[in-house]
């Protein structure tokens, strides 16, 4: 079966630390003030003393039928070898289409490259050298993993099998690669 | 609020403060990425050790053509495996910040005008010399007090202090754990204990936060054993993200010494405990006994908010869970006059339940003079050499924070460490004498010591105050000479020694030559300073390497062996639990207590504060009105130290006060309001984070903003600082007071 790269996040183990905010922007050389990933908190939610509060890690949610790719009106935006959704930044003339239809709002013109910008799996520097991608690999809380979906040994098919997933924002039809796991989480 | 918006306010919403701006803004296009010419590139990885906080984690740097672009954790310590902090990971932020300190520089204006000019090193170390000179004439070697982060760099920075005769050297532990160091040696007779979280069935903790006071060996740890199934229990006036992990008891501040009373009352009323334990290994049980009969879990109700059912429900589960059950004896403890002894009675509480040297329990941190005690674990590990140093001047006076004085609690207080809060008090004072001068190193005590406003008034006092640092620190702006500090990225220090269950050693080595040429490592400038001050003698090695090769070959190890992995632990050596398969085994090898025992009952502390085992102690509750303010630590920034580093300044430039949804709602003041912090002598500006994430008698801020110094250009004003609000009170055991303070909130 053809490989099928995706993300599986449990958010339960998601300690809102940063780690990973922090360890994509030296790894992807992202500009000041802007970013390709980040852990917001939601919540507290609740009423004193009964409250929960968890972090959930935003991306690039990659996309099988990914819009960005659709209205990119230069191709810049496209599906890799592997599925993945990338962008060519030479072919980006910087209209910003891809920014209005992300319904993740993932994206941003990078702000040295004037291009649009966005997580990559840290597919070039990382995957296709058998590493993890950046955050993945500096995940303090064990949140994050990262593999082949159709390989049933890689740790992502493991923890699915084991665990209920969602997509966010399931009703666009975009089939994400990354998987939300919120066992144990109170929403 | 669009989502853009949403994620600006909500993002490091811990910290009531957005993380930066999104990415969107009126931009043209510059250059694509791949027009940038690639050339041949040559990428290495360096393993050192992280001091992005004191925890010295062990990280790879890359290296790409002599400039670091990133850092991930050492892979070649399974306990930390691979990972680092948001801290570790900003690394290359601080070192190639264009704020660092560049120059050595001597004070031309009025102190905190922030008039200096800069100097060579020769100047400055000749500066330094003829004053100290002048000082120690006049009054002696032991006005000169020395306070430094406890760190590697100290044995050079206090070579400097005792070869001059000054009995007054600190460490910042007494704003930090040192109310748990005492605690530890009064009952074990040694500091070094520490838990096996990892492998824990219940955990309760009392305040500690370990997923925001992040230590990567620790969080993990923690992490795993939640994720094995255990039980996390968070007492904590407000909701931490640790708390948020586990079952939040949002207790009374103040009260958990009541807390574990109780625990012991019902453990001993149900018989709970480890019987065989407490009879083989402690002594004092029966006075322990006499101390806790009458705190029940209805006088703990009252006392904790916490009702009695909840009590009496946590205290079975933990007793059940024995002995793979910690309550934890936390981090940063210096919260009221005798934490000390809330220390000690959860210890006591521990030891009832036999998790002493057992998996899931508390252990002796077993280095190599440990391990090499044991027959079967001889030849492993061995220790590190010492560097001899000949006799120094003994002080001709007594410490000024009565350490090591017997008969009060001074005598309790590590000697190591001290009272560092004392410095202040006595060059305003000029009790028990007059402290003139005040060496700093890494240290930022205008941040980091309790009653800001009282700090600077001393250091204004001051005959000499040298600072060294990184940055340009609201210390060091009060400073007569500052010395730049290289980074941790550039520099060598001594190898130490980072023992867990097993013998481990840690480097930390230069992955960069020098970014500004005109810094040095602390090593060097100490030694320079040394050399100058006729204290040559006392640093009897040429350079670092030449000091590590002398620690390490005794340990029959190499420096060029330690840079290639960073870390050494000893090959195919098993985590080593004494008790693990013989619950009998003696403890006399790793029990540093003349009596052999584990000593709930301690006679050193009956002699020094007439309480051998802890009693109970009301401290007020906040009135109608004022609330109890508490402060803790933020995954992203450590202490006084990283709010300037440029990257995490953008991730979290300042905090905000936590106040309850209730609370606020009286006072008419809405998330995000401007409101002024009145301790009734000290006020503070500040914004409000309204939250139902904490007591309604509470509120919190994260410590270590509201930065003074103008030259921390982006840190600079912005958020509260804690330490202006508390006061300057010095607890038993020489510690910090910091959650006695009671304030008033309005809207600005």
């Amino acid at each position: 079966m053809a490989k099928q790269y995706g993300m599986v996040i449990q958010v339960a183990k998601c300690i809102g630390c940063q780690a990973c905010t922090v360890a994509c922007k030296f790894q992807n050389e992202v500009p000041e003030g802007q970013y390709r990933t980040k852990s917001p908190v939601f919540g507290p939610i609740g009423t004193y003393p009964n409250v929960a509060m968890y972090f959930e890690k935003e991306a690039c949610q990659m996309c099988q039928k990914a819009p960005c790719v659709n209205v990119c009106p230069t191709k810049a935006s496209h599906y890799d070898e592997n599925g993945l959704v990338m962008i060519d930044p030479d072919k980006c003339v910087g209209c910003k289409y891809c920014l209005t239809a992300c319904p993740y709002d993932a994206r941003f013109i990078n702000a040295k490259t004037g291009a649009a910008d966005k997580c990559t799996f840290c597919f070039e520097e990382r995957v296709s050298k058998g590493l993890k991608p950046a955050c993945v690999s500096t995940c303090v809380g064990g949140s994050l993993s990262f593999g082949d979906v159709n390989d049933p040994n890689s740790d992502v098919a493991k923890i699915l099998t084991k665990s209920k997933s969602e997509f966010r924002k399931a009703e666009f039809g975009t089939h994400p690669s990354i998987y939300y796991i919120f066992d144990g989480v109170v929403r | 609020m669009n989502r853009r918006q949403f994620l600006k306010y909500a993002l490091y919403g811990a910290g009531g403060t957005a993380i930066g701006v999104s990415g969107l803004g009126a931009l043209t296009k510059v250059a694509p990425k791949s027009a940038i010419a690639t050339t041949n590139t040559e990428e290495t990885t360096v393993f050192s050790a992280c001091e992005m906080c004191r925890n010295q984690c062990p990280i790879a740097v890359k290296v790409v053509n002599g400039k670091v672009t990133k850092i991930e954790g050492n892979p070649n310590d399974s306990g930390f495996g691979g990972v680092i902090c948001a801290r570790g990971n900003s690394g290359p932020s601080l070192l190639y910040d264009p704020q660092r300190l560049k120059k050595p520089m001597i004070r031309t204006g009025e102190r905190g005008t922030g008039k200096y000019k800069e100097v060579s090193w020769d100047e400055a170390y000749t500066y330094i010399a003829d004053k100290l000179k002048v000082i120690q004439q006049d009054f002696g070697g032991e006005s000169v007090a020395f306070a430094s982060r406890k760190g590697p760099h100290d044995w050079f920075f206090r070579t400097i202090g005792k070869g001059i005769g000054s009995p007054n050297i600190f460490s910042h532990e007494a704003t930090c754990p040192m109310t748990r160091s005492v605690a530890l040696d009064s009952m074990f007779g040694v500091e070094a204990i520490a838990a096996d979280y990892a492998n824990a069935k219940y955990i309760v903790s009392f305040g500690r936060n370990w997923l925001e006071g992040i230590h990567i060996a620790q969080t993990r740890a923690i992490m795993k054993a939640i994720d094995n199934g255990a039980k996390l229990v968070v007492l904590d006036p407000r909701l931490s993200v640790t708390a948020s992990k586990g079952e939040w008891i949002p207790i009374k501040g103040t009260t958990d010494l009541a807390f574990v009373m109780a625990m012991a009352n019902i453990i001993i009323t149900e018989e709970r405990y480890d019987k065989d334990f407490v009879e083989r290994y402690t002594s004092g049980f029966d006075q322990w006994k006499e101390a806790v009969k009458d705190k029940t879990p209805e006088w703990a109700e009252n006392e904790t908010g916490i009702p009695k059912e909840t009590i009496i429900r946590i205290t079975r589960e933990f007793a059940e869970a024995r002995p793979q059950a910690i309550l934890d004896f936390g981090w940063r403890t210096g919260l009221t006059p005798n934490d000390f002894q809330l220390r000690r009675a959860i210890m006591i509480v521990n030891m009832m339940m036999g998790n002493f040297e057992v998996p899931g329990g508390y252990y002796r941190i077993k280095n190599a003079s440990v391990t090499n005690r044991f027959p079967e674990m001889t030849g492993y590990a061995k220790a590190l050499g010492a560097i001899n140093q000949p006799a120094f001047p003994k002080p001709v006076t007594s410490r000024i924070d009565g350490t090591g004085i017997k008969g009060i609690p001074g005598q309790l207080i590590p000697e190591g460490d001290g009272a560092v809060g004392q410095i202040v008090e006595s060059i305003l004072t000029g009790q028990p004498y007059q402290i003139k001068a005040w060496m700093v190193h890494r240290f930022n005590p205008v941040i980091s010591i309790t009653e800001s406003d009282r700090v600077i008034e001393a250091l204004k006092k001051l005959d000499l105050l040298v600072v060294c640092d990184v940055y340009m620190t609201d210390t060091a702006m009060f400073a007569d000479v500052i010395l730049p500090e290289c980074s941790y990225l550039e520099r060598h220090e001594p190898v130490y020694d980072m023992s867990g269950l097993t013998p481990k050693y840690v480097l930390r080595q230069p992955a960069v030559e020098l970014v500004y040429p005109d810094t040095k490592p602390s090593w060097q400038i100490y030694k320079e300073l040394g050399e100058k001050m006729d204290l040559g003698k006392y640093f009897p090695f040429q350079n670092i390497e030449n000091y590590i090769s002398r620690q390490l070959t005794p340990a029959g190890l190499s420096l060029s062996q330690l840079k290639q992995k960073g870390v050494w632990t000893p090959e195919g050596m098993k985590p080593f639990y004494l008790r693990a398969n013989d619950s009998q085994a003696s403890l006399g090898n790793v029990i540093s207590k003349v009596s052999q025992k584990i000593e709930f009952y301690s006679e050193e502390v009956q002699h020094a504060t007439k309480q051998g085992v802890p009693q109970y102690k009301r401290h007020p509750q906040p009135e109608e009105g004022k609330f109890r303010f508490v402060q803790g630590k933020v995954a992203v920034h450590t202490n006084a130290g990283t709010v300037n580093v440029p990257v995490l300044n953008e991730l979290m430039p300042e905090n905000s006060l936590w106040i309850n949804k209730a609370s606020a709602d009286n006072l008419g003041i809405l998330d995000g309001d401007d409101i002024i912090i009145s301790s009734g002598i000290y006020e503070h500006k500040g914004k409000a984070k309204v939250t139902e994430g904490i007591r309604p008698d509470t509120v919190f801020c994260y410590h270590g903003f509201g930065r003074i110094s103008p030259e921390l250009k982006r840190a600079f004003g912005k958020g509260i600082n804690d330490n202006k609000l508390i006061l300057n009170q010095i607890g038993e055991v020489g510690n910090v007071c910091t959650s006695m303070t009671m304030v008033t909130v309005k809207k600005a």
